[in-house]
């Protein structure tokens, strides 16, 4: 696993424009666009508050926001893992001692670490900047709620790749799970703010854990509570998710041809 | 067989076949259209039925026209795809079900597929590898060198994999092939491609390596080179179906063992002249060049002698690779009538 994670670095390292393109100008940019929606909503309404929180809030939750969906969410990789069935470069996997889940985690926690040690400094400068509510001795737990979510992610992931041994190309399935995300995660918008019975089903899913649940606790918005219980709903989501990756994975490589050799 | 070869069994199926459901993709906008909702599916079989057995040590050539079945075959014994039916051992194991003690002794090089990480230079690949392989970084160093050292490639090591030549880098997969010192290798068209230096070269490394590690091999390659002086077992497959299996050398004695008749004739004929299996002589022509099975040549010579005298009398066996193309050319044109692998 060290090794994979290992190899992630060394190919983000090798091209070093994507590299800062990827943790500096696309969460800046994600970062700017909801610090204006909310600066324009405040000053359209000409409310000061919102749901009982202050502007500032709101603000920094945009800050923080775009910083953190930025490690949850599975863009590169499961692309990678989704050509690499469909092109059969899966192969060099299935032929060494190393399970395809395994190779796969060990470079997505790499690369997510790593860069996510990068741009941390960023959101955390912003915020100090601009005087924006942030618990910073909270920034350990959060990460760990993070990260822990990934694996659900990652799980979540191997089961859309696994498609790619039904049917030939399925980069979109990617597209459509992403933008379904973005409004679960609350990376939209904070979860608290959809009426009900929509706020509570939202909360309750594990997607909460991506964005609401850890910038909420962040910034002051919510308590320790709703980290446990952010580990909790993960924890459900994964037993869910590992069922179906392992179900569509087997079923998949009594189908493959081995594709491309 | 080969001195070194025990009877200690390797490789060993029972039955073994593979076959895979494709869609006929229909020509045209509305067949297209058409093909949304309704797919005509066609069953195709890879590998028929097959039964074999593999004695450790031994080095096997593969040879098969395209889509023979070859590559499947490899894939199966190597544990990349399921088998339809039948079943495998391969060092004991059933190779699909992919047990990490089964794939640290066994490895596979897909000559036109690039298993190193191209964004990588080898010598990075190669660290991760001994990892995976869980082996001392130390030894993995020390072999990588005593490697590349052999097929001089020393100085790409640290070359990221997509600068390389394709010569090279077929170099650096062999490498990361080899580096776990494998019992059993699959070598799929390990030649392919390359320039006759780099095909000579890395002829010349296989040959010297299989001598000295003495792993089971399983070789397929088109270059009939590769075969006849690597190979101590031949196996001919054909429509997914092992058609032969045994020594180069009793291929070549059991084909229809032809050879090649050249000489000069003393006085060329005046006209146009047809000898028995309707050879044919142009009138004027002094020298005389035929491919015939050996038991015409008596006939023919007597009939040539009785025309002119002859002199420079050459009577030569074809080669392996012509016996093995005359094969694949006979193969292709079953195919092509409609003897497809299609059940």
């Amino acid at each position: 696993m060290l090794g994979c994670a290992r190899l992630a670095i060394l190919q983000q390292l090798e091209y070093r424009f994507n590299l800062i393109a990827d943790t500096v100008i696309q969460p800046v940019i994600v970062g700017l666009v909801e610090l204006t929606l909310w600066a324009a909503f405040f000053h359209s309404t000409g409310n000061q508050t919102l749901n009982g929180f202050s502007r500032e809030y709101y603000l920094s939750y945009a800050v923080w926001a775009a910083f953190v969906s930025r490690i949850s969410t599975s863009w590169m990789y499961e692309s990678m893992m989704i050509e690499d069935i469909e092109n059969g470069t899966v192969n060099s996997i299935l032929v060494r001692p190393i399970s395809f889940y395994e190779y796969y985690l060990g470079q997505f926690f790499g690369y997510k670490v790593f860069t996510t040690l990068l741009s941390l400094g960023a959101p955390v400068a912003v915020c100090l900047f601009a005087d924006l509510p942030l618990v910073i001795s909270r920034l350990p737990l959060t990460l760990g709620l993070v990260f822990f979510y990934l694996l659900l992610v990652h799980t979540m992931s191997v089961a859309i790749a696994s498609l790619g041994f039904f049917f030939s190309r399925i980069h979109h399935i990617t597209v459509a799970k992403n933008i379904t995300l973005w409004m679960l995660t609350g990376e939209l918008f904070p979860l608290d703010l959809a009426p009900e019975p929509f706020r509570s089903i939202l909360i309750a899913l594990p997607f909460s854990s991506a964005v609401y649940r850890p910038v909420g606790y962040l910034t002051g918005r919510l308590e320790l509570n709703t980290i446990t219980e952010g580990f909790l709903s993960i924890s459900l989501g994964l037993l869910v998710a590992t069922v179906v990756a392992t179900a569509l994975w087997n079923a998949g490589r009594r189908r493959y041809s081995g594709t491309g050799a | 067989m080969h001195p070194d070869v025990t009877r200690e069994v390797t490789i060993e199926t029972t039955g073994l076949s593979r076959s895979y459901e494709t869609y006929k993709k229909p020509e045209g906008l509305l067949k297209s259209i058409e093909g949304f909702w309704k797919r005509e599916t066609i069953q195709k079989v890879a590998v028929h039925p097959t039964t074999l057995t593999v004695y450790r040590g031994q080095i096997v050539g593969l040879v098969g026209s395209n889509g023979a079945g070859k590559t499947t075959l490899l894939k199966l014994l190597s544990g990349l795809i399921y088998p339809s039916a039948g079943t495998t051992k391969v060092l004991g194991y059933d190779p699909h079900e992919r047990r990490p003690e089964f794939l640290r002794r066994v490895s596979i090089l897909l000559g036109q597929k690039a298993q190193l990480w191209w964004d990588l230079a080898p010598a990075d690949s190669y660290e991760l590898l001994a990892k995976i392989y869980e082996i001392d970084s130390a030894v993995a160093r020390s072999r990588v060198r005593e490697l590349a050292d052999l097929l001089a490639c020393t100085e790409q090591l640290h070359v990221q994999l997509r600068r390389l030549s394709l010569g090279e880098r077929m170099k650096m997969e062999i490498i990361g092939a080899l580096l776990h010192r494998p019992e059993v290798l699959f070598l799929d068209e390990p030649t392919i491609g390359l320039d006759i230096i780099a095909q000579t070269k890395i002829r010349e490394f296989l040959g010297e390596y299989v001598k000295v590690e003495r792993p089971t091999v399983i070789l397929t390659s088109h270059y009939m080179d590769d075969i006849s002086l690597l190979a101590d077992r031949l196996m001919l497959i054909s429509h997914g179906k092992i058609v032969y299996d045994g020594t180069v050398e009793a291929f070549t004695a059991k084909s229809e063992l032809r050879q090649t008749l050249s000489l000069k004739l003393v006085h060329p004929p005046m006209q146009d002249v047809t000898l028995r299996h309707d050879f044919k002589i142009s009138a004027g022509t002094r020298s005389v060049r035929f491919e015939m099975p050996a038991q015409w040549i008596a006939d023919v010579l007597g009939e040539l002698m009785a025309l002119s005298p002859v002199y420079d009398i050459k009577i030569e066996e074809v080669e392996f690779e012509d016996v093995i193309r005359s094969f694949m050319e006979q193969d292709a044109r079953l195919r092509a009538a409609g003897h497809s692998p299609t059940a």
